[in-house]
């Protein structure tokens, strides 16, 4: 199982529009962009809704529950802050509350030859510091 | 159909040498392209009065320093000092691709007559993707604290899905790295030309970012290549046979910046692009003596062979085995060897390529009666556009 311990990972910077997403993340709650006259849920957050045009957007939480819809195992150790960890997988995740809107993610508590393409997982979060709270995933129990 | 197919020709090409690391500036390498295709033609310099390109480094964390790491059309215009220039542009939506497509425009506007484009790409000392920053900004955000440092990956992310979708495997890629191999070998321009490449290195080759190995990825080098386009009647009288651009295309479908791993992306890229460029010509997927296609990384080959229409969905692995993409199969892919071959010089050398085989100008790799010259000319989402060149005009 990869070893994250010694991994410094770069620590997001939230700015206007992302704020919110992190703000949540740190109360352990996952929120995601919503457009308030579509409906529709995105990630990335975006200036506008990507469906329908809408400018009325707010976060909404969401269940943590979901699939992996594409990963990659990382051998190569260029970015030395994860050359300790290799190999490991990212992962990209689609919850099942917000088709469409893709998360990234690492596959934790598991060795990373269990990430596969529609293996169902789990929001966890990982705090960095004080102010930044990773969401993470893990396969679901 | 296009009314303006066939109206503008490329008619001179040029390289420089292509190097690992980057010994001298990189405007020297253009430099030495601009001068090679201009030659080529048989044009003396001073006709030159259109320039463009796409002056952009993918090396991330590293500082745009023109002359060094980039090549604009400020740093050409300081060296060559044009007399008669008329017309300039660099772009930004699309990639090198987009900037032929601009001097076609160009010179079908009567802008311009003899138009140079060039693709200069640098290779930095150190890492090629220099990831230091303890802070992940914009975009990044969602993205660098997982991992995703490169594009590599986000490549990466949209072929496992594609595979285990596709109840397919990675050892088929073997075919493309190998054949493609094959084919550097009659490119004496080529960073891998006298190295060959055997199924069973590429199987013994160390994984960089799965199911990419090393072999899956075009390696950065220092070099670069220019095309001169004019208009078809003063094509005529130049020393090439010209190759006609049939039509053309650009990706209509854009993502999301930081959205990563939609593999709906690169096929509506792709076949948003290729729709546009096989209604212009007249011509479909079958029509096409020879492709080009971008390999920067080999899985964007399958989802250009898909999203252009010369397989389905999930068969391009199965499409390149038994031949096929051989200098005498079916749909020669990459002959000039592609970015696996060259090193990663991006799209106007599959550009290039597709010119050299429409016009019967490729040498020992030339396809026998090639006149339908596909070329996809850069990753069907990041960048992409397409191309169709012929040998006849029609």
């Amino acid at each position: 199982m990869s070893d994250w311990s010694k991994v410094t990972r770069p620590i997001p910077v939230p700015n206007e529009w992302t704020k919110p997403f992190w703000d949540a993340a740190k109360r352990n709650s996952l929120e995601l962009q919503r457009c308030q006259s579509c409906g529709h849920f995105q990630h990335p957050p975006y200036a506008t809704c990507v469906q329908c045009m809408g400018i009325d957007l707010k976060f909404e939480a969401v269940r943590g529950a979901g699939t992996i819809y594409a990963y990659t195992i990382m051998y190569h150790t260029g970015d030395k802050r994860f050359a300790s960890v290799v190999p490991y997988a990212s992962i990209v995740v689609e919850l099942d509350d917000a088709p469409g809107a893709l998360l990234a993610g690492n596959l934790l508590e598991s060795n990373y030859t269990e990430a596969k393409v529609g293996r169902r997982v789990e929001v966890i979060f990982e705090k960095l510091n004080d102010d930044i709270t990773l969401p993470q995933f893990r396969l679901a129990v | 159909m296009w009314d303006n197919r066939c109206k503008i020709a490329i008619s001179g090409v040029g390289y420089s040498k292509v190097s690992r690391s980057a010994d001298i500036p990189l405007a020297a390498h253009a430099l030495a392209a601009v001068k090679d295709a201009v030659a080529d033609s048989g044009l003396e310099m001073s006709d030159i009065d259109g320039l463009a390109t796409y002056p952009e480094l993918p090396a991330t964390g590293h500082a745009e320093v023109d002359g060094i790491s980039i090549v604009s059309v400020n740093c050409m215009m300081a060296m060559l000092k044009l007399p008669s220039l008329t017309w300039h542009i660099q772009v930004g939506t699309t990639n090198i691709g987009g900037a032929v497509q601009q001097a076609v425009n160009a010179l079908l506007a009567g802008v311009c007559k003899y138009a140079v484009v060039w693709r200069a790409m640098h290779n930095p000392k150190g890492t090629y993707q220099n990831l230091p920053g303890a802070q992940a900004q914009g975009a990044a955000q969602f993205t660098a604290p997982y991992g995703f440092g490169g594009p590599g990956q986000g490549m990466a992310v949209a072929y496992t899905r594609w595979l285990e979708r596709n109840n397919q495997t990675r050892d088929k890629m073997a075919t493309l790295a190998v054949t493609q191999r094959k084919h550097t070998q009659h490119n004496p321009h080529a960073y891998f030309y006298g190295t060959p490449l055997t199924r069973e290195d590429y199987f013994a080759s160390r994984m960089v970012a799965y199911p990419f190995c090393l072999f899956d990825c075009d390696i950065p080098v220092q070099g670069a290549v220019a095309i001169v386009l004019t208009t078809a009647d003063r094509a005529k009288d130049l020393k090439p046979k010209p190759a006609y651009i049939a039509g053309y295309g650009q990706r209509l479908h854009f993502e999301t910046a930081g959205r990563i791993g939609s593999l709906s992306s690169y096929m509506e890229g792709g076949s948003s692009s290729a729709k546009l460029t096989w209604e212009r010509s007249g011509f479909s997927p079958k029509d096409v003596d020879v492709a080009q296609i971008y390999d920067g990384f080999s899985a964007s080959v399958i989802y250009g062979l898909e999203s252009y229409g010369f397989c389905k969905e999930g068969e391009a692995l199965d499409f390149i085995q038994d031949g096929r993409i051989e200098l005498d199969g079916e749909l020669p892919l990459n002959t000039f060897g592609g970015s696996l071959g060259t090193g990663r010089i991006h799209g106007l050398w599959h550009i290039i390529e597709g010119a050299l085989q429409a016009s019967g100008r490729a040498g020992s790799r030339q396809v026998k009666g090639a006149n339908v010259s596909f070329v996809g000319a850069s990753a069907p989402i990041v960048t992409g556009t397409t191309f169709i060149f012929v040998g006849d005009p029609y």
